[in-house]
């Protein structure tokens, strides 16, 4: 009876663990600014923005060539860039900034006018703080060639930040929420205002459910003192901007939103909304990551352990069943949905990873590339961080 | 509201301030140099001015307020927009402030040695640094001992919020310890008598008679104290009416914020109004090491109205002459940011802003270099600031007082008043 079990479980132990050769492959220098935003265009190329305004492109290497510098520059935000987004047809990037505009960008257009950019011509950031008696010398300036592409169009509806960026799932409209409270719907190819609503506090996330009925807002009125912010988790008519559910109210005793949730999306089948929190910096392990029902908002399941600090965005993978999240702990955690169980864990811990604490840079945002093979950080410590999410030796 | 003019209520005052008047003197007496400083009390007295501190805690930015660096890599994420003073530009989330520039004394070249929270605010309060180990007191401290009107129950030194610190009355004794009230203003639930108003007094008339025969077999300094304190709670119960401004707060809360600051701003309005030589509110949450711009962007937006409602109401009341107000904090914060889209804490060039109590208004005074790191012009010590706001109030900054027979002055050797500023 054992000799003919044996067979089985070694067949059963030698079955993969999902991601479990996910690792680092690429690491894009670009020490000018908080890197705040990454968007994979296609399955070969990354742009990254940063909190100057700047977004860079740069073309993935083959595996095992040198880190490239970036090819393409896109100017024209004059504010931090917050969200990054590519259309569903994979030939528009879109930009959401603090300068109240959202850009356009022609994704996949490779000519423009040369220029060169200084990779690392920010501040330098240690040593400047306390009583410090002398500015630190500048360092060598790091260069590289790039085309300089300008956008297509712009969105020019919002009067604040805009932190909320999203696209239904047919790419026809677009949906922005800013600080200012405002959820604004237009047509993504003319610009045409269709219809606003006002949410509850400053807009942070939000998204569009895949059949385009619904929209969903993660909102933050931030304060650094504990137990005085305002949060809100809403769905919202697409139609009508009618509000259709409140997810706030069942959190509210935990106080477990109260450093502001960041990532609130819809995976692509519609079977999963997830919301991650983490929009100020907070001792322990304040970085919920919870899956709630798509339809009315009620808490399916909180994933444990969370990130230390705050979790800062979040991505369904396309294989629809899982859900990756990254946070100020410089983890990138790795989540099955069927039992909310962490499935892996990409440490970018700058030291000992027990010791990142509120002075070390933190992850910003991340997204996975369309065949869902590779994932991109977004470092604030100046970087992109491109790694593999499958076994690169099959 | 309270009558400050009740016949009756007048001479129980009269019977108890007599008895503050000689529990204070043997008080004070040990402190020293009695003689000395009420000649100044009586001409600072005569000036009748107050002064209202709204406290920044955490360390305000003074390149996202007031030091704006427009087009350089330092200048984060706000814009400036244009006041009512030409050459005066303010942070685009300042705007009703922006307003009342005419009435701003912007000190741009506040260059500070303590650049850590309680260091900084021992420091920014006291104008000595907490490393001397010598029991200095508090501003609100020196300005209710020099300006108080001796004919008020209220307590001199209201403190709005302990968030900014307590230091303490220190070498000017128990007197001028500062009566701390809950953030939004509202007294204690302790405040409120169990018993009416007759009994009360009953009750505060027998204990002054027996006081006063158990003191005069026993004319020490601790029942002295002790005693000074009885008698502050006795009238402070007598005047409490003042910090209750529900009422009015229903209809202030839309010009000031619907907000905890909002609401100690219009508090310390009401207080000032009923004769309060020092209040301080404070305002949490500037630390921003991380994500300084949504943070400073949610605390400006609720620092604005109440500071514009504050002095627009002063105006109109006809006390902004005689009211100074501070903004401060206990440092700036770094023109470089860090990785955290943070500000870290910074004392080489930073920003202090004094309004009325007959501050010229309308100027920026000094300057800090075109990033930011340093003063460019015309740099101002803690003592310096200290020593205009006291010249402002009425009070010599170099005041001498003694602790046992160790001279101490208000404000550190070399300290200057700002002459520009000075109406």
């Amino acid at each position: 009876m054992t000799l003919y079990l044996l067979p089985i479980l070694s067949l059963t132990i030698a079955q993969p663990a999902p991601f479990k050769d996910a690792k680092v492959l690429h690491t894009f220098l670009w020490n000018s600014e908080v890197v705040s935003a990454v968007a994979f265009i296609g399955n070969d190329k990354v742009a990254a923005a940063n909190r100057r305004g700047d977004i860079l492109i740069w073309n993935l290497p083959a595996s095992g060539d040198k880190t490239p510098d970036p090819v393409r520059r896109l100017i024209g935000h004059t504010g931090p860039i917050n969200r990054l987004l590519v259309s569903p047809d994979g030939k528009t990037l879109l930009s959401a900034s603090n300068d109240r505009t959202v850009k356009f960008w022609d994704a996949l257009k490779s000519d423009g006018n040369p220029g060169t950019i200084v990779m690392n011509d920010g501040y330098v950031r240690a040593g400047v703080t306390m009583g410090v008696a002398k500015i630190p010398d500048p360092p060598p300036p790091i260069t590289a060639k790039v085309v300089e592409q300008k956008p297509i169009r712009e969105f020019t509806g919002h009067k604040e930040w805009i932190w909320g960026l999203a696209l239904s799932r047919d790419g026809k409209t677009l949906a922005t929420g800013d600080d200012a409270k405002q959820v604004i719907l237009s047509d993504a190819q003319t610009g045409a205002e269709r219809r606003r609503w006002k949410a509850k506090h400053w807009v942070r996330s939000l998204d569009f459910s895949p059949d385009g009925k619904l929209v969903v807002t993660a909102e933050h009125f931030p304060f650094l003192r504990d137990g005085d912010s305002d949060v809100g988790l809403h769905g919202w008519d697409a139609q009508t901007g009618e509000m259709k559910f409140d997810a706030t109210k069942q959190f509210e005793a935990s106080k477990v939103l109260a450093v502001g949730p960041t990532s609130f999306r819809f995976s692509d089948n519609g079977k999963n909304l997830a919301v991650c929190v983490g929009h100020i910096d907070r001792d322990g392990p304040a970085g919920k990551v919870f899956l709630l029902n798509p339809a009315t908002g009620a808490k399916v399941r909180e994933l444990t352990p969370p990130h230390i600090r705050g979790a800062t965005d979040l991505a369904f993978h396309p294989d629809g069943e899982h859900l990756v999240t990254c946070g100020r702990d410089r983890a990138v955690k790795i989540w099955r949905l069927s039992d909310g169980m962490q499935v892996h864990e990409i440490s970018l811990a700058i030291g000992d990873k027990k010791k990142q604490g509120p002075f070390t840079p933190i992850l910003h945002a991340i997204s996975i590339s369309p065949d869902g093979t590779l994932l991109a950080v977004a470092d604030s410590s100046g970087q992109v961080v491109v790694c593999t999410l499958e076994d690169r030796k099959k | 509201m309270v009558s400050f003019h009740d016949e009756n209520h007048l001479s129980r005052r009269s019977l108890m301030k007599g008895l503050l008047t000689t529990a204070g003197g043997m008080a004070v007496a040990n402190w020293g140099a009695l003689t000395h400083s009420q000649s100044i009390a009586q001409e600072a007295r005569r000036a009748g001015k107050r002064c209202i501190m709204l406290y920044m805690e955490g360390g305000v930015s003074q390149i996202d307020t007031f030091d704006m660096k427009p087009g350089r890599p330092t200048a984060g994420q706000f814009l400036p927009i244009q006041t009512n003073v030409n050459g005066i530009q303010v942070c685009e989330y300042l705007p009703n402030i922006a307003r009342h520039a005419d009435k701003l004394a912007i000190i741009r070249s506040m260059r500070t040695q303590s650049v850590d929270h309680g260091i900084g605010g021992y420091h920014m309060h006291t104008c000595y640094p907490s490393s001397q180990r010598f029991p200095h007191p508090e501003i609100g401290a020196m300005i209710a001992k020099y300006c108080e009107n001796p004919e008020n129950d209220l307590p001199s030194f209201v403190k709005i919020g302990s968030g900014s610190g307590i230091y303490g009355a220190g070498y000017l004794g128990p007197q001028y310890e500062p009566f701390v009230v809950s953030d939004n203003g509202q007294l204690p639930a302790f405040a409120n008598p169990s018993v009416s108003a007759d009994i009360q007094d009953r009750r505060g008339d027998l204990l002054n008679f027996m006081e006063q025969r158990f003191a005069e077999q026993r004319p020490g300094e601790p029942f002295a104290a002790h005693r000074t304190s009885e008698l502050r709670t006795i009238r402070l119960m007598r005047a409490r009416r003042a910090f209750d401004v529900s009422e009015e707060w229903t209809r202030a809360r839309s010009r000031y914020g619907d907000s905890t600051f909002g609401r100690a701003c219009f508090t310390a309005l009401k207080l000032i109004e009923a004769g309060v030589s020092f209040v301080e509110a404070g305002h949490a949450g500037y630390d921003g090491h991380n994500d300084n711009f949504p943070v400073h962007k949610g605390n400006l937006q609720e620092l604005d109205p109440a500071w514009a409602s504050l002095l627009q109401d002063l105006q109109e009341r006809g006390l902004l002459q005689d009211t100074l107000v501070v903004w401060t904090s206990e440092f700036g914060r770094t023109p470089a940011i860090n990785f955290q889209a943070g500000r870290d804490h910074f004392g080489r060039a930073w920003t202090v802003v004094l309004a009325g109590g007959g501050i010229r208004g309308g100027q920026h005074y000094g300057a800090s270099n075109r990033d930011g790191f340093e003063v460019q012009e015309n740099p101002v010590s803690e003592g310096d600031l200290f020593a205009t706001i006291y010249r402002t109030m009425g009070i010599n900054p170099r005041v001498r007082h003694f602790l046992g027979s160790r001279p101490i002055w208000a404000t550190p050797e070399g300290s200057r008043p700002i002459q520009p500023l000075l109406g």
